[in-house]
């Protein structure tokens, strides 16, 4: 009997323990779920009301008028052909409006080393806009390294403003969260917003550049420079970031300066060594026709560049620039 | 204590143990996440605001007649904001730090350079990044232990640090300039000056193009799998060939990065032909057609080597022979 019972006790004993551990595991795990956090902390992610999205700067398409090669060593006079080629400055900015140009100042480089947008370049087609009536020009980027330098060294700040345009350095409240629709990586993600908010046109200005990572550096690269935070992350996957950009901006006019093309050591160069001279300049209302055309100069195929394909099927425009029936000048 | 009460404790200890486990795994679980924690996902960014250059003396190297404008350092986490896509190729090569100082000359505003001082932990990282990106048709410098100059500016590796300069402008006054940063390196920064990279010594010296070699430490001729990988160019005539090995921990490490090379450039469209040179068919080279250009593989002891992209067959045959017989003395004296 005694026996029995020390049975009996053991048995339950063991059950009290085993239920009480089979709570304590049950308890752990509700409170692990009710406790977790699948969104992480909330850092500068914002609500979807919050969220903004670019304007749309383009301009009616004209057959026949979407893009134009002009050869020539003077940046004024080729930019000048180009874009007179197209229809002329006053189809694409009109009297009264506000322009934004957004050239590449990625670096603090001299203008000579062609990692950024060549400052006279950006003074001509500042002169353009003001000439079709504009009634402010402002000239911006992002850049990567600090920002006055990158203005300054590259000689954009003093040609712009003497051009007549307002050179805007980026500060923390021009950014604002944007989701492109269908994209990957542009989710909730800060952007280079204020500046362009309110503008009536959009210019983008780029150099053709060798570029470790992606490539090549052109027309559809630039807009890199609107994505604000730690932006290194999308590296790891370039050719998405890129496409994602293509649809992301629609501007007005891309020009795509080939003048002197960094062949090696892109995007920042370094050496007038990694430089040819290509004597090209390419304007274009569809950006990945004109990168298309733009990657040639550095002796690539538009399939050597994954990024263009992606935004093609995005919808973005036509590797095909053939298809576009370019005009070809000279100046 | 009878025979119920023992399994009961038994399995009670069984329990508590699994118990355990699980919170141990959590807890792992939870640090592995911890160790990939972007801070950049959330918004937030890095501190290096605080970061001294306690290593490298960048005030102490400004040239006669400049003074210090700026002075930055940058490590792996933010190597972007000065170089951006650049960035990768750094990392990917050991980098450790980068030192920057602009210099201003005290008369000319607009004459300034900056000087990048990258630390790439070891020679030979610096080595290859000097190398994979050195310009063409450069002047060498001679006194610098790898060094050249283009027209604007020189470029060279101090021990474990590469160093570039860029200049507001093509000038002899901002070259001259920076050849005198280049010396105060060259005095003021200490490093292993014994250090050298033995296998550039392994390369066959006749008609070999001066200050050619370069090291692929990652993805050479867009194999993701070689590693490692040295070459040189040499002159033959008007055609000028590159010759490549690498030197592997192991023979069977050396065989099997020949069998995958052999294998990934069969996928990617190269045919096996026969080589004319008996030497090489007798130690088991493989040759073939890679669109109109002849590439040669084959291993030898813990290296494995070749011929990449020659235009003519003859001659890469005949250099692939010579850098094998190099090669296989290197392996005798080991």
């Amino acid at each position: 009997m005694n026996e029995q019972n020390e049975k009996n006790f053991g048995r339950r004993k063991f059950l009290t323990r085993a239920g009480k551990a089979g709570i304590s595991i049950a308890a752990a795990g509700t409170a692990s779920c009710l406790l977790y956090d699948a969104k992480g902390p909330p850092g500068q992610t914002v609500k979807a009301e919050q969220l903004v999205t670019l304007p749309d700067f383009s301009v009616p398409t004209v057959t026949g008028q979407t893009m134009s090669i002009v050869q020539g060593s003077d940046r004024k006079h080729t930019v000048t052909k180009a874009i007179e080629l197209l229809g002329g400055i006053e189809r694409f900015v009109k009297p009264g409006e506000t322009v934004a140009i957004k050239p590449n100042v990625a670096f603090a480089r001299p203008p000579m080393l062609g990692a950024t947008a060549h400052p006279e370049l950006v003074a001509a087609v500042v002169e353009l806009c003001r000439k079709a009536g504009a009634k402010l020009v402002y000239v911006t980027d992002n850049p990567i390294d600090a920002s006055a330098s990158c203005f300054t060294l590259s000689g954009i700040r003093k040609a712009a403003s003497a051009a007549g345009a307002r050179v805007i350095l980026p500060k923390a409240h021009h950014f604002k969260h944007t989701t492109l629709a269908d994209g990957k990586l542009i989710k909730n993600w800060p952007i280079f917003f204020a500046p362009f908010a309110r503008v009536d046109k959009l210019i983008g200005i780029s150099p053709v550049k060798h570029h470790a990572r992606a490539g090549a550096s052109m027309s559809m690269k630039n807009w890199y420079g609107l994505l604000g935070g730690r932006r290194n992350i999308f590296h790891q996957d370039i050719n998405t970031i890129i496409a994602e950009l293509s649809m992301m901006v629609k501007p007005t006019l891309v020009i795509l300066d080939g003048t002197e093309v960094m062949m090696t050591n892109g995007p920042t160069g370094g050496s007038v060594a990694d430089l040819k001279r290509a004597n090209t300049l390419i304007a274009s209302c569809d950006m990945v026709a004109a990168d298309s055309y733009g990657c040639t100069l550095l002796d690539l195929k538009a399939a050597d560049l994954p990024y263009l394909a992606k935004a093609q099927n995005a919808g973005a425009g036509n590797t095909d620039y053939q298809a576009l029936k370019p005009i070809l000048g000279t100046a | 204590m009878d025979s119920v009460q023992r399994r009961a404790k038994k399995l009670e200890s069984v329990v508590s143990i699994s118990l355990l486990s699980i919170l141990v795994l959590i807890a792992i679980a939870v640090l592995v996440k911890q160790s990939g924690y972007d801070m950049g996902r959330f918004g937030l960014t890095t501190e290096t605001t605080s970061l001294k250059t306690e290593q490298v003396p960048l005030s102490s190297l400004a040239p006669a007649g400049f003074e210090t404008l700026s002075e930055e350092v940058y490590i792996a986490d933010n190597l972007y904001e000065k170089i951006d896509g650049k960035a990768p190729l750094y990392i990917e090569s050991g980098f450790e730090k980068l030192f920057t100082s602009r210099f201003i000359n005290k008369k000319d505003e607009n004459l300034w350079m900056e000087l990048f001082v990258f630390d790439m932990a070891a020679l030979k990282n610096a080595f290859s990044i000097y190398s994979v990106q050195r310009r063409a048709d450069v002047e060498i410098l001679p006194d610098m232990q790898f060094g050249y100059r283009t027209s604007d500016a020189p470029y060279f590796v101090h021990g474990k640090y590469y160093i570039e300069f860029i200049g507001s402008s093509e000038s002899d006054e901002l070259f001259e300039a920076m050849m005198e940063t280049a010396k105060k390196i060259q005095t003021n920064l200490p490093v292993d000056k014994a250090a050298h990279i033995p296998e550039l010594d392994l390369f066959p010296q006749e008609d070999l193009v001066v200050g050619s070699p370069k090291l692929y430490l990652e993805s050479a001729f867009g194999f993701e799998g070689f590693t490692n990988i040295f070459t040189a160019q040499y002159k033959s005539g008007d055609e000028t060939i590159t010759a490549f090995f690498s030197k592997k921990a192991s023979a069977v490490e050396a065989t099997t990065a020949f069998e995958s090379y052999h294998k990934f450039l069969i996928e990617n469209g190269a045919e096996i032909k026969a080589a004319t040179n008996e030497a090489l068919n007798t130690f088991g080279a493989k040759v073939f057609d890679f669109y109109g250009t002849t590439e040669i593989v084959y291993a030898t002891g813990p290296f494995i080597a070749g011929i990449h992209e020659a235009e003519n067959q003859q001659s890469a045959e005949k250099l692939a022979t010579i850098l094998l017989n190099k090669l296989n003395e290197a392996k005798k004296n080991e």
